[in-house]
């Protein structure tokens, strides 16, 4: 894919509190559009309320989500998936007492036949590897294979963003080398723009082009892997002052 | 779902209709009365099992699209002199629309305050029936004129039955059936993954009232007379969950299966125990909780008798 500066995505002031809380407390970034970013911060940060405010899982207080010119944010969930931006959970949320397959198709969309559907579910399936278990029910994988079918489900209408919350948690090593290189794949060879929130500082810092820093609901730092590194914003964010 | 298993599966529906309708010709009426509320039965669960089942909105009130049905058309036959089947579709209708006007409220309620706001409605709507005389006859009931026609009303039924069956099993093998499992199992992540839950949902109560209002238009015509108490008579919604559970709900064969075996068994206990049928009947349905908490067909996945899942 041919290098560019285009933004997929802006996020603009945006605003969410729970009674005193400042969840998200006027937070703006620019997501690059076709390149791995990530978006870390220690908990309670308000990284995983600002993609429930992206995805419309929450309305926003105030603020701009804006997607191809439009503000999405306040959008119900399904209107924002039919755009075209897709997301995992933090705790998996795949559909226990419904088949892999199934969980599978339940994420097509319905202006596709079902033929086509099919195709491109078993196509997913292949893809992380879970083709074998296709008929096993979601709630029987291993916490792994739930994080995998999870994240092939969110494929399945061939999303242009997509938003990983914690894909290693839990995650075996091998099962999460496999995770990246499929990441790496969707970006490299389709395109997609993707946006990681991760604890584990090694796949931040080795498969994120940029990354966003978040502390108290507000954005403190942006950068390369190598700037945030040495961030004293970041530094004092995690550890707290010297 | 392959095109081979879809004929195999119509070849066996089309089997039972053949010989069920044997029944009238060569059984007695008391027989040919037992089928007919096995149909009912069938429909009802095939019905309940669309919104509950399916959506895991469990529905403590469904009687009310029953009790409907039979006050829609007892009222366009006897006070505006409709023709029973003209009556009994556009009771499918009022049903549709009742849906439609409860469910706006009710379906943004989960769980249990779903399952409480529609029995509120089952019997608010009683109360009214009780109470608005100028329209229902009040206490009273009403009364159609004395025919005989056990015959017809039992085909009729048979057909609402197989309609029925067609429409659960189209139900239980789309992406329609797959997505309102998805909602039962995680409402949040199915919206987030481009189901429209509000559409949905209000989709599978409609469907789920149409044919509940229907049998209960062919059955209050065919008793020849209707009012509130049993009409909109709680037990009702209770055998439908019943038997829905009993055979597995969530499934197409389930309802089916509990409502041949469960009311068959209700009917035995009650001619052969008349004083203690409701206990050998509760009975029956505790070892069956204890033992087979998914029904029928949960019973036989778990052991590998059947595939798991709606769609293969």
């Amino acid at each position: 894919m041919a290098e560019t500066n285009e933004i997929a995505l802006q996020v603009k002031d945006l605003k969410k509190h729970f009674g005193g809380i400042k969840a998200v407390d006027g937070c703006s970034f620019d997501l690059p559009k076709g390149k791995i970013s990530g978006l870390i911060g220690p908990n309670g940060s308000g990284k995983t309320t600002i993609f429930n405010l992206m995805t419309g899982v929450l309305g926003a207080d105030s603020g701009e989500v804006v997607y191809r010119g439009e503000n999405i944010v306040n959008l119900r969930p399904y209107q924002v998936f039919n755009k075209g931006i897709s997301r995992t959970f933090q705790i998996t949320r795949i559909y226990r007492e419904m088949t892999v397959f199934e969980n599978m198709l339940s994420a097509s969309s319905m202006r596709v036949p079902e033929s086509e559907a099919r195709e491109q579910a078993e196509k997913l399936m292949e893809f992380v590897t879970l083709t074998p278990l296709r008929g096993e029910y979601g709630g029987n994988l291993s916490y792994g294979q739930q994080k995998l079918l999870e994240f092939a489900r969110a494929l399945m209408t061939d999303p242009e963003i997509i938003l990983l919350d914690e894909p290693a948690a839990g995650v075996n090593r091998t099962l999460l080398q496999n995770l990246l290189a499929h990441i790496h794949h969707l970006q490299e060879e389709e395109g997609k723009t993707i946006l990681i929130i991760e604890h584990d500082m090694n796949v931040i810092m080795n498969h994120c082009e940029k990354i966003f820093v978040m502390d108290y609901g507000v954005k403190i730092a942006e950068g390369l892997p190598d700037e945030i590194q040495n961030n004293e914003y970041v530094i004092e964010a995690y550890f707290g002052h010297k | 779902m392959s095109t081979r298993d879809n004929w195999r599966n119509l070849g066996f529906l089309a089997g039972w209709v053949v010989l069920l309708l044997f029944v009238p010709p060569t059984f007695s009426i008391y027989i040919r009365s037992f089928f007919m509320f096995l149909m009912m039965y069938v429909i009802l669960s095939l019905s309940w099992n669309i919104i509950s089942g399916y959506t895991g909105y469990i529905s403590f009130g469904h009687v009310v699209f029953y009790g409907i049905g039979t006050y829609a058309t007892a009222i366009l036959v006897v006070d505006y002199g409709w023709h029973w089947i003209m009556a009994v579709a556009a009771s499918g209708l009022v049903g549709a629309i009742f849906a439609i006007l409860i469910g706006y409220p009710v379906l943004r309620l989960k769980g249990p305050y779903f399952a409480i706001a529609m029995l509120g409605a089952a019997e608010g709507t009683r109360v009214i029936a009780i109470n608005w005389v100028s329209l229902t006859h009040g206490a009273d009931g009403i009364a159609y004129p004395n025919i005989e026609n056990s015959f017809e009303t039992y085909i009729a039924m048979l057909v609402l039955m197989v309609i029925a069956v067609i429409v659960a099993y189209w139900v239980g093998h789309s992406r329609f059936g797959i997505r309102l499992n998805a909602i039962r199992e995680d409402e949040i992540a199915a919206e987030s993954l481009g189901v429209n839950t509000t559409f949905y949902k209000m989709a599978a109560l409609v469907l789920s009232a149409i044919f509940p209002a229907m049998a209960g238009g062919i059955q209050g015509y065919k008793t020849l007379y209707i009012e509130p108490e049993s009409e909109f008579f709680i037990l009702i919604t209770i055998y439908m969950k019943l038997f829905a559970m009993f055979g597995g709900k969530g499934t197409v064969i389930g309802p089916v299966l509990g409502a041949f075996i469960l009311y068959s068994v209700q009917e035995y206990t009650w001619i052969r125990f008349p004083t203690a049928h409701l206990i050998t009947f509760g009975i029956f349905i505790i070892l069956v909780a204890r033992f087979m908490p998914r029904g029928l067909i949960g019973f036989a996945v778990d052991r590998g008798w059947a595939r798991k899942g709606m769609v293969h």
